[in-house]
């Protein structure tokens, strides 16, 4: 009974944790609908500030934290005002692409700046415990649950009494109007990312003391707690988001109860898809209808797309396969080589969120099915690597279409979140599940690319492989886009509420498209398991979902031929520069946020 | 300033060009409203009314020409500060803040001001003159039925204490009842000394309180004249308003 009490205890304060990083995605999400995925960079930034005041300058607590909330309030005004306002106005996914972006810079920012390593950050507080029932709570503890009470009484008493409060919450509601009221919505914006900022980044104060460890590599994950407390809550729902953060934090340290930690994260991410799809206002929200969200062509930016001529890209498929034969070729080569299976990936996503208008961001999840199933299929059922590579590909289409059927009946931002933890639920599946996937050891010595008894391990027929995988794939995906078919995907992209009067069954066609680009994902992955003979549950993370988005929008959404050359730029140029990898992740974040601004119809324009 | 003053202009619109796009709204549009009076502007669908007044509240920014409102050049200003000066605005459909109370909205009327015992004063006044709006007044404001909401968003406009008041169809949507009453509080409002500016689809209903109209073709001003011109003009029934078939 003790350890229960103690598991509540453990969940109200992770949730309280939580509940700090929500309450600021709810209030930007209200009032300019918008997802801000660098809210767990700024909680990030947030711990590095406290980390820089109470370890280097020797600040008292209280100090501390006053100087972690303003400088990352400071910090989300820039934000708000340098990557936000000036897309006001532009296509709906375009501010939620350049938060991304936005998190890329900070996080590589703050690793340049304090290095990799983790450092610890010890609680100045007393170290008693009170002894309640058979639990124990800690100084550390009221601190935290006293935090996220407070802030949520401030900010209670802000929206409901003051005029900027208001004006917040009117803007929220119709910002058009209260813009007909005088209010000035641009400040709205810019209180509203100072408070999630100040809020974020004395989370991760919080969190840094908690567990006595901070490092640069926790926004992500800190970014998706937040979205799934929200998502639980109700987007925008700022009570919602602290209730939904409680309940968030209660069932994970549940879950760690009964089952182990290694499932902490699996329990958040179910528990999002449920209530994704069966409430996805969230369990607060009444009944009310789900918020009008964009009809026609709005969520991704219309463009007409450059036409190739074939010729050229015949000439350059033709050199691309003779480039084995020039001499000191070898690194080239490696580079090229996984540059093609990014472009499967590429055109893969392309497929959905391009043409089909599903801007996935769980494609990693793909990637792993197809590199288990080929690697499992070949060593534990000794299946020739010429036939488990494809039949991957069939399991990934089924598996991935079915994991994502769910999703089918969302739209827009709530598409990416479902993917997004559909994605982490693959790898999190993966690691759980270890008679199957020999769980977190991986699985090693998955044999080498062979065809009948041809070995094809070589650097060359590796990068022949993937090419030509490529090419069939790439020119069957550009077939189907002038069907009849691609024309239906198109129109549901473009207006699904008009396809479906149209007669148009929606699931069939999003779960045909998922399923053509779940086998093109699946075959990059398991080509790839060969390639690395070593494969384990975080060899494709949601970071690749967003490489990828990145280098989808790169080309231009929807365009086959745009998908290769984003993939090429990405994964080549960054060798071609012999930059390090501490400034790829810049890199990706500064080109994603660059051509959200300046060209979003991407390279060679949306098709 | 003087010039403005002189000619009695209140508002005034010159060589209006608007665009969405390639497409063009509004054709070097002319348009004034004098001090004092109810001007309303006619036209059909997609003859570019709503987005006159878009224009005028500074929500659509026209390629060329000058909105002036007391003398002064708006034309470049936000919308914020173009209410700031002395702009309230009715918008089409409404657009009440609907989770937010009655009282709450006819405060976020009075947002740019900052003299509180006159917006107290101005409140009280506002529930005497909308009694309806009064016994509703803790209520959530999308609870309210159209009739009631028109009437909040109005009291919402003139808690501004605005010298102008745009109204954009103001009685669309309404029970017939609810239309009379709208027009009476509409002259109401215009006797207190606020100049009024009101876009209409319903010619016959708009041209009995008003002093002034204009109508609006395609982005054109076709016609303009007093009202009680206007309302006998027989090419406004036959041309632009449909005829007997659409009036009253």
């Amino acid at each position: 009974m003790g350890a229960w009490l103690d598991y509540t205890i453990n969940g109200l304060i992770v949730g309280n944790i939580y509940a700090l990083l929500a309450v600021g995605l709810a209030l930007i999400f209200g009032v300019s609908h918008l997802i801000n995925f660098a809210q767990g960079s700024i909680y990030t930034a947030g711990a590095f500030i406290g980390w820089t005041c109470a370890q280097r300058l020797g600040t008292p607590l209280p100090v501390t934290m006053a100087a972690v909330v303003l400088g990352c309030a400071a910090l989300g005004v820039v934000i708000e005002r340098v990557g936000l306002r000036p897309l006001a106005g532009s296509a709906r996914i375009a501010p939620l692409l350049a938060t991304i972006g936005i998190s890329f810079v900070l996080d590589q920012g703050l690793q340049l700046l304090y290095s990799p390593d983790p450092r610890s950050l010890p609680s100045p507080l007393p170290a008693w415990r009170i002894q309640v029932g058979r639990g124990t709570i800690g100084a550390l503890d009221i601190l935290i649950a006293a935090t996220g009470l407070v802030s949520a009484a401030v900010l209670f008493g802000f929206l409901r009494f003051s005029r900027l409060g208001w004006a917040v919450r009117a803007t929220a509601q119709d910002s058009e109007a209260a813009r007909q009221m005088g209010v000035n919505t641009d400040a709205v914006n810019r209180t509203v990312f100072a408070i999630a900022a100040g809020l974020g980044g004395l989370s991760g104060l919080l969190v840094g003391m908690y567990y006595n460890h901070i490092d640069t590599a926790m926004s992500f994950q800190a970014t998706l707690k937040g979205v799934v407390a929200q998502v639980i809550g109700g987007m925008g729902n700022v009570p919602g988001a602290i209730a939904g953060s409680l309940l968030l934090g209660l069932t994970e340290s549940y879950g760690v109860a009964l089952f182990g930690s290694s499932y902490r994260n699996l329990f958040a991410f179910v528990l999002l898809l449920i209530v994704l799809v069966l409430r996805p206002n969230g369990l607060f929200a009444g009944r009310q209808a789900m918020s009008p969200e964009p009809l026609t062509g709005t969520f991704i930016a219309p463009s007409r797309p450059w036409d190739v001529p074939r010729w050229a890209v015949a000439v350059c498929v033709l050199l691309a396969a003779l480039l084995p034969f020039l001499p000191n070729s070898a690194y080239a080569l490696q580079v090229l080589t996984n540059a093609w299976l990014y472009a499967l990936l590429a055109i893969s996503l392309t497929l959905v969120a391009g043409t089909l208008g599903q801007v996935s961001l769980g494609h990693a999840g793909l990637l792993l099915i197809g590199a288990y199933a080929s690697a499992l299929l070949a060593l534990d059922s000794g299946l020739p690597v010429w036939l488990s590579i494809p039949a991957a590909g069939f399991v990934t289409a089924a598996l991935g279409t079915a994991l994502t059927w769910p999703a089918f009946r969302l739209r827009s931002h709530y598409v990416s979140i479902a993917t997004l933890g559909i994605g982490e639920i693959v790898g999190l599946v993966i690691l759980n599940w270890e008679s199957l996937t020999h769980g977190p050891m991986g699985v090693t010595g998955v044999p080498p690319l062979t065809a009948g008894t041809v070995e094809l391990d070589s650097p060359q027929a590796s990068y022949w492989v993937a090419l030509a995988v490529l090419v069939l794939l790439g020119l069957m995906q550009s077939r189907l886009l002038g069907t009849h078919l691609g024309r239906t995907f198109r129109a549901i992209r473009d207006d699904d509420v008009a396809a479906r009067a149209c007669g148009v069954s929606l699931d069939r066609y999003k779960g045909l498209a998922f399923a053509v680009s779940g086998f093109a994902a699946g075959i990059s992955g398991a080509i790839s398991a060969h390639l690395y003979s070593y494969i384990n549950n975080e060899t494709f993370t949601s970071q690749v979902s967003v490489l990828a988005l990145t280098m989808v929008i790169l080309g231009g959404m929807g365009n086959v031929l745009g998908a290769v050359i984003g993939a090429v730029a990405l994964t080549g140029l960054p060798e071609v520069f012999r930059f390090t990898a501490e400034y790829r992740q810049l890199i990706y974040g500064l080109v994603l946020l660059l051509m959200i601004r300046f060209r979003p119809q991407g390279i060679l324009g949306t098709a | 300033m003087s010039e403005g003053g002189s000619r009695g202009d209140l508002l005034e619109l010159s060589g209006i060009d608007t665009f969405y796009g390639p497409a063009q709204v509004h054709f070097a549009m002319n348009l004034e409203v004098r001090r004092g009076q109810i001007v309303c502007l006619l036209g059909g669908n997609a003859s570019g009314k709503s987005t006159t007044m878009k224009v005028i509240l500074g929500l659509v920014k026209p390629r060329a020409g000058t909105v002036r409102f007391d003398g002064q050049d708006i034309t470049g200003l936000s919308t914020p500060a173009i209410i700031a000066r002395g702009i309230g605005s009715v918008p089409e459909a409404r657009r009440l803040f609907g989770a937010m109370t009655v009282r709450e909205n006819l405060l976020m009327g009075a947002y740019t001001r900052r003299d509180r015992a006159e917006v107290n004063h101005d409140y009280d006044r506002m529930l005497g003159l909308f009694p309806r709006v009064a016994q509703r007044i803790n209520n959530r404001a999308g609870t309210l039925s159209g009739g009631e909401q028109q009437m909040v968003a109005m009291a919402r406009a003139l808690m501004g204490r605005p010298r102008l008041i745009c109204m954009d169809e103001p009685t669309m949507g309404l029970s017939p009842l609810y239309v009379d009453r709208v027009l009476e509080l509409i002259a109401a409002i215009n006797k207190e000394g606020v100049s009024v500016f009101m876009v209409e689809q319903n010619a016959s209903l708009a041209l009995q309180i008003a002093h002034h109209g204009y109508v609006l073709r395609t982005g054109v001003i076709a016609l303009s004249g007093p009202a009680g011109e206007l309302a006998r003009d027989p090419r406004i029934r036959d041309a632009y308003l449909g005829g007997e078939r659409t009036a009253a």
